[in-house]
This record gives structure tokens, C-alpha cells and sequence, in this order.
């Protein structure tokens, strides 16, 4: 079983591999890139399923004695975000593959295009499967810099521009994250995560906040917590549609990710979780006025991007197994939803030929079918009822009540608030965009025809999304048993350990 | 119930497509789903006119206490007749409302029964989380309905300021529940009302849940939002903003009041906002000249009614409520579809323009008298009823208050028969001098819906003994002050009766003198909405110009700040420093690291651009040098060839940019910078210094040297690391270059058709190539440098396969192979220009990277296949002819993958960063 493990990794890595060898066979680069995605897709859900039933499943990789190679840990909460990240790419996939068969590939050089994804998802499973510090670090290296690649395709002056803020950021956390990776060496002497936990708990307080710190700066910057989140609205709405969505469903939740990590596994109870919920609190209403703000609908989703990681925030920042697994569903929901608006988004620049909501009007005639897959996902964003999003927010307002304090108390009222301002920037964009006549004649030049790919895979995330919402009951289960192990942390120490045993 | 909530669900999803068939008759069909609540409510009446309840619970998600816990009792019977029977006679009035070929009535029907199957559910609802789904969900198709025409910016408007208005209080209300639920441990309310809710946030509880309550109920200071939405078709306005939505508050209201009605600040605020609203609502409705309006505001002020009667909390208070309740929505709804029909009938609804209509359409003026005959509370029809039960619910209360409150609901129903006479009079009444307006004779069928509503209002008010049967059991639930009230048509003549009489008399000369012209109301809640959103809207500006400065230096300053503040603060504080440090192994490794800081400086203070990379390039050799000083030989070359590489690769970008750097910041800035980047670098080397000194345990890699050759099989341990140990961190950073190779030529080609050419496909003689600087190969190259380094062109590619094999026990390793191969064709690119490069390697760069990585990754898959963990090395030694003895560790093929990554990587630099910007003509310098 525990030979599943690092298949997510390698699986689109030897796709990588082979369709760079096929970059003149774009037939065949899409039929590798789809098998690799579906069976990553297939692995993640057998993971689940295992993982859920037996407890965490290790790998040394290389056969080594644990600590001293590293190891591949999945437990629920990565195969979780595996199988959400995997079904993600995998949508994401076919409908860039349906934009790339309706351009054709002269704007998206899509040899370029399948490797680079490829690899992005490679990072991305990385991330979630590493039980090692540093191998961790490998992992965002791998999907920053497919990113980098993915950001500027097609290269123009916007796409380079944007780009360029984009790479520098992240070139600096990366910067710092490494920086973090060699300070928590030097002081614990180990990266192996199941070992730190026991070593880190063992070093001065104050060296353990610390280390804490630098780890959080370098994730706040992936994960846009304010005020580290000014980067992201500049450079993720001039990218590709798809490759937007699938950055702003997946990128920033890896930074979560790591977050809940550095959290629950290496640094529990210090002083650092009332500092996320103060950041919870600024990002959340900073991000949604932010939203508020624009007239671009990509730029006011990326702020509706930002300003929810601070729900995420509230959850991880309370430090309680209903916080915590309310924070982690709330990260499915929200790879799901965003990824679905930005690729509704893509139909809708592809539709009326803009993003701007001084260009856009009367969809809701022109295209009924646009009108609902908007609606429904924004509605959901909106956390209006019974749609995921409300769920969610429904467990972090409850774990907020329950925890009592006045900062959770004062997370609450601004969560609600939050919402309510979301729904407002979603209201204003349907109003606009859709509701409002035409202001500018519709181009005469045909009728502008949806390729069926890239309208079937959104209509495949946003039936996903409603599932999110029928299946909540099991999902909820899931996310409480994840929670709990994450802050239990036996489970997943005694796993490595145990697997070292053997 | 479940059943019926989805046959709605299923009806609403149908309605478009049955619409589209069948025009506007398929209403009729969606009318069933409506009706059939209807039907299903009355089959209960058995069931719970004794007090009895009717449960259906099913599973959604136990972890949050989210279920769906259905639950009929009394009140919420009452609410089903009330959503499902004006709901399905509101669809069978729309198909003559809307003419035929309607666009967007597809929507409408689907809207509408989703509408009422929420407003279903809702009422239902045992469990307070389910209870807030379906009021939301309400809001949005209220939403969508009343933006029905939603070209009209004001229809778009008044949509959008009932659901901000609306979803504002459902909000907060979410936050009382969830208090009330968190406390309780329940949020079933028949489990919450057993055991009556307490604790210290029970007060902010209610308050949140009655903010819910009354901005969906458009009590004041939220009254603004239902008149606005009059932009809705009058349908619309009928069901949602007189029978439906508006009662949900009133409902939720009547719900819970039995449990918490006791508690503070339950009564005071209902009565306070509730008589305020009366007042309010009830002088606007006498100023107002559209009769939408007017019977809007009307509404408002019967809702404020409503609202202070449940918030009395009494069980003859509750019993009144209830019965006004009913008799509410029946008259409302029936005047609002009677307006409908004068506002299509005629073309408009100005009840200066209408004259005569009593005249020339009997029928509807008759329907619309009986309407409003219990309107304004005359006897036998059900409005009287229920003032009547009002009256005495406060007349034969205890204490001051209650008089205040009955004086005030006199005053009240004084306005309400005031603008009922306004609203017969103004729509039906002949004016004189007032020409007759068109009128399209209304179609008979038409009226049957408002008719049977109107029949109805009297009908209750006959059958007022059977009413109060049914209804006890729910006021019954209150608490009982003074003697039990009994809904009738007659009490014999009592007060009730004559404030009854007075209360009509002084309608009627209210009426008469009518409402001053002038006055205005003291609160205007519209202007405060417009107050709050542009505010927010304005604050939203500015807050996003503050923080998004969209500058990158700005973005990255705030981080390096967040790092020095966040982490100098720690450091400074918090941190145990080390006592006893070392400050350096050897004297020479001060003097390497002054170095490397000068080289960096002076990096940073270079003007040319190319100055600054040399320096940067230093302070690398600089980072070797003080590898080898720890004495890792093999880091450092490795370092050395990665740094002439850089430097190789860079001088290649820097041909396309200017010389030198372009403006340098203004001096202030300058000076903020410089102190901010020392900053960084000290806190930096503090956190160093103090993570180095708090060490205790003893490192990892102490194991390493033993494990390398024992488990690894090989003796530099450096290699051993890479391929082995850490062979998955490695099998990643190849992919990041290959990757990274790909992002270059992504770049550079752009274009798929540009893209063939980074397979080496020489350049077409007919295409002028402009020689630029540094243009290799173009213009002055050296014969004689050419045939030299074809000469030891293999020489250096065999020394790198030699470096890649030998490198598990030497110095070496496939990515220093790589690189000096790599090297080796720079040079053959630097000698000879691109044709040479395609013939030193005729293959595609991109295909050698895929080739590397697939060779790599393959090798750790293989391992799999063989039962091993993935990436797992084995040690052969085999015995080979000419070789003799050879010790194999099959880690070495992951090597040659690594080699060939690092030779593709180079490669494809050449060949874009090279040959193509080359051939895309290199600006002068």
C-alpha cells in the first residue's frame, strides 16, 4: 500500500518527462498529460481511502534508515488535499486543453504548456507528501518555478510585466523560506518534521518563536496573508485563464498548507496563533474592500482570493480541532470555487471579449448558461446557503463562539461581515456584467461559440462544488479525523517512527 | 416535507423548459408545486390542532449540528396554508399578468417556485441552522425576482439594496444562532425550548437573531428596503413582500417568543420598533400617490403591527398575532393583485390618473372593497378579527406600558383605515375633472386568484370560532396573563368594540383632512443606506490605493520590513543569545567572508550592469572558497561551475539590456533602502547566530559519512547525498531546471513556430542576421579558436562522463559532468556561432531535458517495480570481460539522468538566450 505514496510525485514527472520528448506530437502530449492526471487523480483517491482506514502511510525513500533519508508521509490531511488538488488539475487540464484546440496553439505554445503543468502538479504533490523540512522547500521550488514558466506563457508585455512582480516575490520567499529551512537545521539538527516535533519542543521559547516566525513570513507570502499579499492581485488576473484558476485555487492553499504544518506538527502552542488571527482579521477585510475596489472581475476575485485565506487564518488561528478542520474544509471549498469563477471568468473574457466591468452587460441574456455557472459558484463564494461556503464559514463561526474568547469573538463578527461584503463585490459584478444592457454593441463578428471542453469542465467543477455542499456530512468527518490527528501529533510521529522501526 | 421542499426544488429546474413548450399556460403547472404544500397543510390540520407536531429528520452534516429537522407545529401550519396557497394562486393570476412571449418568464416561474419552496422549507424548519438556510435562500430569489426587468437600473438597484439589507440582519442573525446553539449544545429549536437558553451572551444572542428578524420583516430602522422593491412585477410583490418573505421574520418572531419572549431585550425592542414602524409606515401610505407604494408602506406599518403584537408575549398577544397574521396576508396580497391588474388594465397605478374604475369594473372594485374592509378592520372580516384581539391582548394587560402600546396601535389602525379610504377612494372613486384613462376590460379568469383571497379574508372572519380552536394550541405556548381571550366576530359591547368604532371614525377624518403636504419624515433609513454603501465604497478606494501601491520594490519593502520588525523584535526580546560562540575556525575564513561582503556592496553600488554581475559573480567564488575552507572540495566545485556558468548564461541576457542601470532611486529613498537592506542582513546574521548557538541535539549528518558508504555504497558522501540519500530532493530540483530551461525558451520563442527552431534548425540564408555585441559566431570570429575548440571539444565532453562516473567515490557527479559538457559546448557556441552548436549537438534541447528527467525518475520507478522503495539504490559488482571487476551502484543511472538535465539545460540556453536573440538582432548597445 504504501507503494501509492510517491506515485502523485513521480506519475506527473515521467509525464513531464515524456512530453517533452513528444513536443512535436501534440496528440500524444495530451493523452500523456490526461492519463498522468487522471491516474494521480485515482492514486489520491486510493490514498484517501487507505490512509482513512489504517492511519498515516510512510515512505523512506531510497530505503534509508529514518531520519536520515527522507520521507514521503500521507495522512489524511495530505491525501485530502491531494485528491481536491488532483480533480482541480485534472478539470483545469481539459479545459486548457479545450482553449488550446479552439486558439489553436500559435498564442499558447502548448509544448511548452503540458510540461510545465505537469511539473506544477508535481510540486504541488510534493508539498503535501513531504515529511521533511527541506524536501518541502523542493517542492515549492518545483511548482514556483513551473509557475514562472506558467505565469508568462505567451509572453506578452502584460504577462512579462505581471511576471516579473510575481517571480521576485516569490523568488524572495523562497529566499526566506530557505533561510528558515537552514536556521530550524542548525538549531534541531534534523529536518525530518517527525523528528523536529520532538526537538523543537526541547529548544528555549524564544528561539522556537523564532524559528516559528520565519517559517510563517515565508508561507504568509505564498499563502497572501496581508500585508504580505499586495503582490497577488498584480500578478495572477494577466495570466491564461486556466492557469489563473488552477494559481488561485491551488498555489495559495499549498502555502495554508504548510501553515497548518508548521502549526499543529513542529511549533503547537506558542504565542503565534493569536498573531494569525489579528492577520486572519486584517486580511480578510483588507482583501474584501480590496475586491470592492475594482471594475476588472479577475482583479476583484484574486482580492476575494485574498481576503478569504484569512478565513483559513481564523480556523488555523484558533488552534482547536473544529477550528482547525473547519479551516481545512473550508481550503477544499475554496480550491474548488475559485478555480470554477476564474475558469467561468475565462468563458466570459472568451464570451464578450473582456474581463472589465465597464465593457461587460446583458450576459444573463446573451448567455444563460454563463449566467448560472457564475451564479452558482458566486452565490457559494458568497457562502450563501446551503452551498459549501456557507458550511465552512458556518464551522469557523461556530468554533469561534465556542473557543469564546474576545479575539475569536471579534473574528466572528468580522468573518460575517466579510461575507456579507463578498456577496456585495459578487452582487455588483452580476448586476454589471449581467444584468445591466449591453453598453457597448455586441461585436458583430459571429456569434461567439464556447468550446464544449472548456464549457464541460467548468460545468465538471461546478457540479464538484454542489457535491462539496450534499457530501458535507462525510467530508466534515473526514476534515474532524484530519484535524484531529494534526493536533494530536502522535499519529503522525508515531507513523515515521514506526515505519523507521521496521 | 422533505418531499415537498424537493418537488419544489424539481418543479423550479422544469419550470424554464416547461415554459418553453407550453408559453405562459405552464404557470398553471407550476402552481401544482405551491398547491400541493397547500393540500399537504391542510391534510395535517388534524394533526396538529390539538398541539401536536409533525417531525421528518434526515442527515446532512453532524458535525456542525447542521440536519434537516423538519417540524409542523401550529404556527408554522398556519404559514404553510398562507406560502402555499397564495403562492399557487399568485402563478395561476401571473399567466394573464404577464403577456404572452414575456421574455424571461421561464426564469420567473422557475424563480418564483424555488422562491416558494424555500419560503416552504423555512417554516418547517425545527432545526435553527436549517431554519437560516432556507432564509437565505429566500433573500436570493427575492433577489432575482425583483430585479425581474433588470434593465432598469433602479430595478437592479432595489434588488441589490433588499439583499444587502436583508443578508445584513440574516447574518447577524446566523451569529445569534450560532450563540444560541453553541450554548445549548442543540440548535433543534423544539430541544432549545425545552430546556429555556441562558448564559452570559443570551442578550447579544437575541439581538442579533431579532436584527435578523426585523430587517427581513422591514421594520424600522430597515423599513427603506420594501418599498424600493416595489420595482418587482406586482405578483412578486404580492406573494413575497405581503404574504411571504416579510412574514418570515414575523414568523421566526412568533416562534421563539414563546421560549425567549421573557428574556431581555426581546420585548422592549419588538414593541419599540414594532410601534415605530406603525407609525412611521402608516403616515408614509397616506402620502404617497402610486398605489404599489402606498399599499407598500401599508404593509410596512402592518408589519410594525405584527412585530409589537408577538412582541407583547402574552398568550391573547399571540393569539392576535396570529389571526392578524392571516388575515394580513389574505387582504394584502389581495389589494396588491388588484393593483397589478389596474397597473396593466390601465397602463398606470397614480391614483391622481384613475378615475371611475368603480364604474366601469365592478368586479375588481368589489373584490378590492372586501380586501380592504378587513384592512381597515371593519366586522365581520378577518382584519377585524384580529384588532379586535389586539385591543383586548393590551387593554386587559397589567402594567403602563401596555397602555402606551395600545394607544399607539389605536393611533396605528387610525392611519391604516385612513390610507385604506385613500387607497378605495384614489383607485376606484369617480374624480371629478380627472379624464378616464384607457382600460383594457380585465380577463374574468384573472381575478379568481385575488377573488378567492378576498372571499377568504371573510371567510375567517366568519369562521372566527373554528380559527381560535386551532390557533390556541400555539398561543397556548405563552405565557397566560389575565383571563384567556377567544377570537370572535362578536364580544358583546365591550372596550375592544369602541375603540374600534373610535378608531374608524377618526380614520375616516383623517382621511378627510388628509396628511399635511409638507412633512417629512424625521429618518430617512434610503439616504442612510446610500450614506453607508458610499462610504464603503469610498473607504474601499482608499484603503486599496494605500496598500496595493502596485510597485514591486514597495512590495518587497513591506515583507523585509515584516522581517525586521517581526523578527528583530523577537530577537531582541525574546531570544536566549549564546555565550560562549566561536567566531571562526580558521583566520582565513574572516577574510573570505569580508570579501564576499565588500563584492556585494560594491554589486549593489556598480552603475553597469555588467560590473554588478561580475561582483556578484566574486562574492559566489567567495561562498566556494569558504566551502573548501569546511573542507567540502566537491561542494565547491560545484559551486565554481554553477557560478561560471551564471556568469556565461548572463552575459548573454545582459547583450539585450542597456549597459548601464536606469535611474537610480532619489537619494531619500536611497537612504531608506540602504538602511532597511543592513537591517535585513543584520537581523539575518543574528538569527544565525542564535540558531547555531541554541543547537542541542547532535546534527543528522553525523550519521552520514558511515551510512554513505555502508548503505549508499559510495565514499564522497557529497554524491552519495545528492543520488541517494537525498535522491528525491534531487529527483525535484532537476525538474525545477528542466522546468526552468522550458520557462527560458517559453520566453524567448513565444510563439509554437518560433519553437522549432530550439531544436537547432539552422538559420535561413535569405534572413538578414544583424551581428550585436557579443554575437557569437557573426562578424570577427577566430578561425583559429574554432578549430581549437573542436579539437578539444571531446576531450572535455569525455573528462565530464568521466566526472559523472566517477563521482560516487571522487569528486565529481553527474551535475558537475553535466556542467562542464555543458561548458564545453558553450564554447563551441562562443567559438563558432549556431550552426557550429547544431552540429556539436544536433538534437533538441527540450527532448534532452525530457530524456534526463525520464531517466531519473524512471530509475526511482524502477526501483519500485523491483520491490524496493522508491529511488532505492543496489549495489551490483558483476564480473565484466575487458573491465574486469566492476562495482555498480545503480544510483549512477539517476546520475546520468542528472547529467543529461544539466547538459539539456545548457543547451537550451544557448540556443534561446544564444543563437535566438542572435537572430532577433540585438539592439545596439
Amino acid at each position: 500500500m504504501s507503494d501509492l505514496v510517491p506515485l502523485p510525485v513521480v506519475i506527473p514527472l515521467l509525464g513531464a518527462a515524456i512530453t517533452l520528448m513528444l513536443t512535436r506530437f501534440p496528440q500524444a502530449q495530451r493523452v500523456v498529460s490526461l492519463t498522468a492526471l487522471s491516474a494521480v487523480l485515482g492514486v489520491a483517491i486510493a490514498l484517501l481511502a487507505v490512509v482513512s482506514e489504517r492511519g498515516p502511510l510512510v515512505v523512506s525513500v531510497g530505503g534509508w534508515p529514518i531520519p536520515l533519508g527522507i520521507v514521503l508521509v500521507a495522512d489524511q490531511f495530505a491525501a485530502l488535499m491531494l485528491v481536491v488538488s488532483a480533480a482541480v488539475t485534472l478539470c483545469v487540464l481539459v479545459y486548457s486543453i479545450g482553449q488550446g484546440l479552439a486558439d489553436g496553439s500559435e498564442d499558447t505554445p502548448i509544448s511548452i504548456y503540458h510540461p510545465s503543468y505537469l511539473v506544477l502538479t508535481a510540486g504541488v504533490t510534493t508539498a503535501f507528501l513531504s515529511g521533511d523540512l527541506f524536501n518541502l522547500y523542493v517542492g515549492f521550488e518545483i511548482l514556483l518555478v513551473a509557475s514562472y514558466v506558467l505565469i508568462t506563457v505567451g509572453a506578452t508585455e502584460d504577462r512579462v510585466r505581471a511576471g516579473t512582480t510575481y517571480v521576485v516575490v516569490s523568488l524572495l520567499s523562497s529566499l526566506l523560506f530557505l533561510t528558515g529551512v537552514g536556521l530550524v537545521y542548525a538549531a534541531a539538527g534534523t529536518l525530518n518534521m517527525a523528528q523536529l516535533a520532538g526537538r523543537l519542543d526541547a529548544l528555549p521559547d524564544g528561539l522556537r518563536l523564532m524559528l516559528n516566525c520565519m517559517l510563517l513570513l515565508a508561507f504568509g507570502i505564498k499563502a497572501a496573508v496581508f500585508p504580505l499579499s499586495a503582490w497577488l492581485p498584480d500578478s495572477y488576473p494577466t495570466a491564461l485563464a486556466p492557469v489563473t484558476a488552477v494559481f488561485a485555487g491551488l498555489l495559495t492553499k499549498v502555502g495554508i498548507y504548510a501553515i497548518i504544518r508548521v502549526e499543529t506538527l513542529l511549533f503547537p502552542g506558542g504565542p503565534t496563533p493569536d498573531l494569525l488571527l489579528v492577520l486572519a482579521l486584517l486580511t480578510m477585510l483588507v482583501g474584501i474592500l480590496g475586491a470592492i475596489a475594482q471594475s476588472d472581475v479577475k482583479r476583484m476575485l484574486s482580492f476575494n482570493l485574498v481576503s478569504h485565506i484569512g478565513y483559513l487564518l481564523f480556523g488555523i488561528g484558533l488552534a482547536t480541532d473544529r477550528g482547525l478542520s473547519a479551516a481545512i474544509f473550508y481550503a477544499v471549498h475554496h480550491i474548488a470555487i475559485l478555480t470554477t469563477l476564474f475558469l467561468v471568468v475565462g468563458l466570459v473574457e472568451r464570451f464578450a471579449g473582456s474581463t472589465s466591468l465597464d465593457r461587460l452587460g446583458g450576459l444573463a441574456r446573451l448567455s444563460p448558461l454563463l449566467a448560472i455557472l457564475f451564479f452558482v459558484p458566486a452565490m457559494n463564494l458568497a457562502g450563501i446557503p446551503p452551498f459549501s461556503g456557507f458550511l465552512g464559514k458556518l464551522g469557523l463561526i461556530q468554533a469561534g463562539v465556542a473557543d469564546g474568547g474576545a479575539l475569536p469573538l471579534a473574528l466572528v463578527a468580522g468573518g460575517l461581515a466579510t461575507s456579507l461584503l463578498t456577496l456585495y463585490a459578487l452582487a455588483r459584478v452580476w448586476n454589471m456584467a449581467f444584468w445591466r444592457p449591453p453598453t457597448i454593441a455586441p461585436e458583430p463578428a459571429g456569434e461567439p461559440r464556447l468550446p464544449w471542453l472548456m464549457v464541460g469542465s467548468t460545468v465538471a467543477l461546478v457540479v464538484a462544488g454542489l457535491a462539496l455542499t450534499v457530501l458535507a456530512g462525510p467530508l466534515f468527518d473526514v476534515t474532524v479525523n484530519a484535524a484531529d490527528d494534526l493536533l494530536d501529533r502522535a499519529p503522525y510521529v508515531d507513523a515515521v517512527r514506526d515505519a523507521g522501526a521496521r | 416535507m422533505l418531499v415537498l421542499v424537493v418537488v419544489h426544488g424539481l418543479t423550479a429546474v422544469a419550470a424554464p423548459v416547461l415554459v418553453r413548450w407550453l408559453g405562459r399556460q405552464a404557470l398553471y403547472l407550476c402552481s401544482l408545486a405551491p398547491f400541493a404544500a397547500l393540500g399537504w397543510g391542510l391534510a395535517q390540520t388534524g394533526r396538529v390542532d390539538q398541539g401536536g407536531a409533525v417531525t421528518e429528520t434526515y442527515r446532512w452534516v453532524d458535525r456542525l449540528g447542521l440536519q434537516i429537522d423538519l417540524r409542523l407545529v401550529t404556527i408554522s401550519w398556519l404559514m404553510v396554508l398562507l406560502v402555499g396557497g397564495v403562492g399557487g394562486l399568485v402563478l395561476v393570476y401571473s399567466v394573464r399578468y404577464f403577456p404572452a412571449g414575456q421574455d424571461g418568464l421561464g426564469r420567473y416561474a422557475g424563480v418564483f417556485v424555488a422562491f416558494a419552496g424555500a419560503m416552504f422549507g423555512l417554516v418547517v424548519s425545527d432545526n435553527l441552522l436549517l431554519l437560516y438556510v432556507f432564509w437565505e435562500l429566500t433573500t436570493v430569489f427575492s433577489y432575482l425576482l425583483i430585479a425581474q426587468d433588470p434593465t432598469r437600473r433602479s430595478s437592479r438597484r432595489s434588488a441589490m439594496q433588499a439583499l444587502l439589507v436583508t443578508t445584513l440582519g440574516g447574518l447577524a442573525m446566523l451569529g445569534g444562532f450560532v450563540l444560541l446553539g453553541e450554548s445549548a449544545g442543540t440548535y433543534r429549536w423544539s430541544q432549545i425550548a425545552e430546556q429555556p437558553p441562558s448564559g452570559p451572551h443570551l442578550a447579544a444572542a437575541l439581538t442579533l437573531v431579532l436584527l435578523g428578524a426585523l430587517s427581513k420583516s422591514a421594520i424600522f430602522p430597515f423599513s427603506f428596503w420594501l418599498p424600493a422593491a416595489m420595482a418587482a412585477p406586482t405578483p412578486v410583490s404580492a406573494y413575497l413582500h405581503a404574504a411571504a418573505m416579510v412574514k418570515a421574520g414575523v414568523f421566526l418572531v412568533a416562534l421563539l417568543g414563546a421560549t425567549v419572549g421573557g428574556d431581555q431585550p426581546w420585548r422592549p425592542l419588538l414593541l419599540t420598533t414594532g410601534l415605530i414602524t406603525m407609525l412611521l409606515g402608516g403616515w408614509a401610505a397616506l402620502r404617497q400617490h402610486d398605489l404599489k407604494l402606498l399599499l407598500a408602506y401599508g404593509t410596512v406599518s402592518q408589519l410594525g403591527f405584527l412585530v409589537a403584537v408577538f412582541g407583547g408575549g402574552t398568550a391573547n398577544s399571540a393569539l392576535a398575532g396570529a389571526a392578524l397574521l392571516l388575515a394580513h396576508a389574505l387582504f394584502k396580497s389581495t389589494l396588491f393583485l388588484v393593483v397589478g391588474i389596474i397597473d396593466v388594465s390601465t397602463g398606470t397605478r397614480d391614483l391622481r390618473e384613475l378615475t371611475g374604475l368603480a364604474r366601469r369594473t365592478p368586479v375588481l372594485a368589489v373584490v378590492a372593497g372586501l380586501a380592504a374592509a378587513s384592512m381597515a378592520g371593519l366586522p365581520p372580516f378577518a382584519g377585524f378579527v384580529g384588532k379586535e384581539a389586539a385591543f383586548a391582548a393590551f387593554l386587559h394587560g397589567t402594567g403602563t406600558a401596555d397602555l402606551v402600546v395600545l394607544t399607539v396601535i389605536a393611533i396605528g389602525s387610525t392611519l391604516t383605515v385612513a390610507y385604506t379610504l385613500r387607497f378605495l377612494s384614489g383607485a376606484f372613486a369617480d374624480k371629478p375633472g380627472v379624464p378616464e384613462v384607457a382600460l383594457r376590460e380585465p380577463a374574468t379568469d384573472w381575478l379568481v386568484g385575488p377573488a378567492i383571497l378576498a372571499v377568504a379574508g371573510l371567510g375567517v372572519g366568519a369562521a372566527a370560532a373554528p380559527l381560535d380552536t386551532v390557533l390556541t394550541p400555539y398561543s397556548d405556548t405563552f405565557p397566560a396573563v389575565g383571563s384567556a381571550y377567544h377570537l370572535a366576530v362578536w364580544h358583546g359591547f365591550s372596550g375592544p368594540l369602541g375603540l374600534s368604532v373610535l378608531v374608524l371614525l377618526a380614520g375616516y377624518a383623517l382621511y378627510r383632512v388628509g396628511a399635511p403636504s409638507g412633512a417629512r419624515l424625521p429618518f430617512d433609513g434610503a439616504a442612510a443606506y446610500r450614506r453607508v454603501m458610499s462610504g464603503v465604497d469610498r473607504l474601499a478606494v482608499e484603503l486599496t490605493g494605500a496598500t496595493q501601491r502596485g510597485s514591486l520594490p514597495s512590495y518587497l519593502g513591506v515583507i523585509l520590513l515584516v522581517l525586521v520588525a517581526g523578527l528583530g523584535g523577537i530577537l531582541i526580546g525574546a531570544v536566549p543569545w549564546p555565550e560562549n560562540a566561536r567566531a571562526w575556525d580558521t583566520s582565513l575564513q574572516p577574510v573570505v567572508g569580508a570579501g564576499i561582503v565588500v563584492a556585494a556592496v560594491t554589486a549593489v553600488r556598480a552603475l553597469r550592469r555588467l560590473t554588478a554581475m561580475i561582483l556578484v559573480g566574486v562574492s559566489g567564488y567567495g561562498v566556494a572558497v569558504l566551502f573548501v575552507l569546511h573542507g567540502a572540495p566537491d561542494l565547491a566545485l560545484t559551486q565554481f561551475l554553477v557560478e561560471t556558468a551564471t556568469i556565461a548564461m548572463m552575459v548573454l541576457v545582459l547583450r539585450r539590456l542597456p549597459e548601464k542601470f536606469s535611474e537610480r532611486p532619489i537619494r531619500t529613498s536611497r537612504v531608506g533602502r540602504i538602511a532597511l537592506g543592513v537591517a535585513v542582513g543584520v537581523v539575518a546574521a543574528a538569527m544565525t547566530y542564535v540558531a547555531v548557538g541554541g543547537r542541542e541535539a547532535v546534527p543528522l549528518s553525523d550519521a552520514f559519512p558511515g551510512e554513505a558508504v555502508s548503505f549508499g555504497g559510495g565514499k564522497n558522501i557529497v554524491n552519495v547525498i545528492l543520488v541517494d540519500i537525498r535522491a528525491w530532493d534531487t529527483m525535484g530540483e532537476i525538474s525545477v531546471l528542466v522546468v526552468a530551461a522550458t520557462g527560458v525558451a517559453s520566453l524567448i520563442f513565444r510563439r509554437s513556430a518560433a519553437l522549432a527552431r530550439r531544436r537547432g534548425v539552422p538559420v535561413p540564408a535569405d534572413q538578414p542576421v544583424t551581428p550585436g555585441w557579443l554575437s557569437a559566431g557573426a562578424g570577427g570570429q577566430s578561425v583559429i579558436l574554432e578549430v581549437v575548440t573542436r579539437l578539444v571539444f571531446h576531450t572535455i565532453v569525455l573528462f565530464s562522463i568521466f566526472l559523472l562516473f566517477s563521482g560516487h567515490n571522487a569528486p565529481g557527479g553527474g551535475f558537475a559532468g553535466g556542467l562542464v559538457a555543458g561548458l564545453a559546448l558553450a564554447i563551441r557556441y562562443l567559438a563558432g556561432g549556431p550552426d557550429e552548436l547544431t552540429a556539436a549537438a544536433p538534437v533538441d534541447a527540450g527532448w534532452v531535458l525530457g530524456a534526463g528527467l525520464f531517466v531519473s525518475v524512471g530509475t526511482g520507478v524502477l526501483a519500485m517495480f523491483a520491490g524496493a522503495q522508491v529511488l532505492q539504490s543496489a549495489v551490483v559488482d558483476v564480473h565484466l570481460p575487458v573491465l574486469g571487476e566492476v562495482h555498480l551502484v545503480t544510483s549512477i543511472f539517476f546520475d546520468i539522468g542528472v547529467y543529461l538535465v544539466v547538459v539539456g539545460l545548457i543547451l537550451d540556453i544557448l540556443r534561446s538566450l544564444g543563437a535566438e536573440i542572435d537572430r532577433q538582432g540585438v539592439p545596439a548597445p
